[in-house]
């Protein structure tokens, strides 16, 4: 082979070690340790920000596609839950709520889920929203308030067609099988805390016949659902 | 019988703490293209989340998921495989935001950078998993992307010093960062022994540096 494929001076060996990395052209486990060696390496991590800088202008090609409505949630979750940021004190909400939303969207998601901050409220506090896929605006709201109930309060609830009733169930995780809570009328309703579960759990909306569900489970679909999570 | 685990359309849950999130009427006012000075944007949103502001957080992920979501589904091409990538990413964002360093990075590129690592580790995971599979090919859109870069502002540069590369190592470049290719897939689509690909990759990057140094 020419010499033109021997690197002899420490600078290209550096410069070529980092645009392989950035081009990803690596085997996984030298990309895993070039990574780790960026972090305590000033050089390394200036040679990699380049290259990434210099091909950066071949990506707006690729053409931008919106993710799936139920990733951000499910982002939120881990990023909040796990690596909370907030100083205690700081702000309205502090440490230690009775009721906390959740940032889950999907069992997937709550079986993993992060819990958002909230204050133990002085009063209801709203902790979750309800809102259909895709929502611009939520269809109700869960309040907490100081005895553990949880209150359900419409803000921008899809009307109900005639003859049908909306109805509240709650899900344990892990559970398979839904609770009815009752009916929720149009005005909201007020749900005692001996009614919801301990720990995690799903608060969910089906449309149902009137009157509610005349088998005990949700006969129509699921319209809107939330999170929550208590200590046990 | 079908119970709500099964229920096809899941539902959508917002944890709603007031002044947390902004509300979802200010999401995507800013679309992100790229005549719009959004590195300028990105990188503030991008200091805030290094303090800890999960409303900037939020900000940011409305200005910048298409494009890295896109960005997954190009390198992985697979819906569930992109979103997971794009999910790890922001993550790391969130958590290594007071590592962004905007005198290294535009905020655009550090984002993009973060996505792609993710995306090409969970390519060489599932590759080494299923060993033997092969990706399966598809048209060759670097080209295009090649292209493309002539008729922007930023890209000039880069067009101009990639066109000065041998077609091969132009190529095996292109192809490498666009669809993470690894050194055996490049060889394999490129239908060149591996210690040849390799050298076209080096060379190349070497003349591509010194051409935009220039």
């Amino acid at each position: 082979m020419s010499g033109a494929g021997r690197l002899t001076e420490p600078d290209e060996a550096l410069t070529v070690l980092a645009g392989e990395y950035v081009l990803g052209t690596l085997p996984r486990d030298e990309a895993a340790r070039v990574a780790a060696e960026a972090d305590a390496d000033p050089v390394l991590a200036d040679a990699i920000a380049a290259w990434e800088e210099r091909l950066a202008p071949l990506l707006p090609a690729v053409p931008a596609v919106p993710p799936p409505e139920l990733l951000w949630p499910r982002i939120a979750s881990t990023a909040f839950g796990r690596a909370r940021r907030q100083e205690p004190g700081r702000g309205p909400f502090r440490s230690l709520p009775f009721w906390r939303g959740v940032a889950a969207a999907s069992l997937l998601a709550a079986a993993s889920a992060g819990i958002a901050l909230l204050a133990r409220p002085p009063a209801p506090v709203p902790v979750a929203v309800l809102a259909p896929p895709g929502a611009a605006r939520a269809a109700f709201v869960l309040e907490a308030a100081r005895d553990g109930s949880l209150t359900v309060v419409p803000i921008h609830p899809a009307p109900v067609p005639a003859g049908r009733d909306l109805e509240l169930w709650s899900l344990a995780e892990g559970a398979h099988v839904p609770r009815p809570l009752g009916v929720l009328p149009s005005g909201g309703v007020r749900l005692p805390v001996d009614r919801l579960p301990a720990g995690r759990a799903q608060i969910l909306v089906s449309l149902e016949p009137a009157g509610g569900s005349p088998t005990g489970l949700p006969t129509g679909p699921v319209l809107y659902g939330a999170a929550i999570g208590r200590p046990e | 019988m079908t119970t709500l685990a099964d229920a096809p359309d899941w539902f959508m849950l917002v944890a709603f703490c007031k002044g947390l999130w902004p509300s979802m009427d200010e999401r995507g006012e800013r679309p992100a293209t790229p005549d719009d000075p959004v590195e300028t944007e990105t990188t503030r949103l991008l200091r805030s989340c290094a303090q800890g502001d999960q409303a900037a957080f939020r900000r940011l992920y409305d200005l910048q998921s298409p494009r890295l979501h896109g960005l997954a589904l190009r390198l992985l091409q697979q819906p569930a495989l992109a979103a997971d990538a794009v999910h790890d990413a922001f993550v790391q964002v969130w958590q290594r935001s007071a590592r962004f360093d905007p005198s290294r990075n535009a905020g655009e590129a550090w984002l993009a950078s973060l996505l792609r690592y993710r995306a090409i580790d969970i390519l060489r995971r599932r590759s080494r998993e299923q060993y033997g599979t092969e990706r399966t090919e598809e048209a060759d859109g670097s080209p295009d992307a090649f292209d493309q870069l002539a008729g922007r502002a930023d890209g000039k540069a880069l067009h101009r010093c990639l066109e000065e590369l041998e077609e091969a190592q132009r190529r095996a470049i292109v192809l490498a960062f666009l669809d993470g290719l690894s050194h055996v897939e490049l060889a394999s689509r490129l239908r060149s022994p591996l210690g040849t690909v390799k050298s076209w990759v080096r060379r190349g990057l070497l003349s591509l540096r010194r051409c935009l140094e220039a």
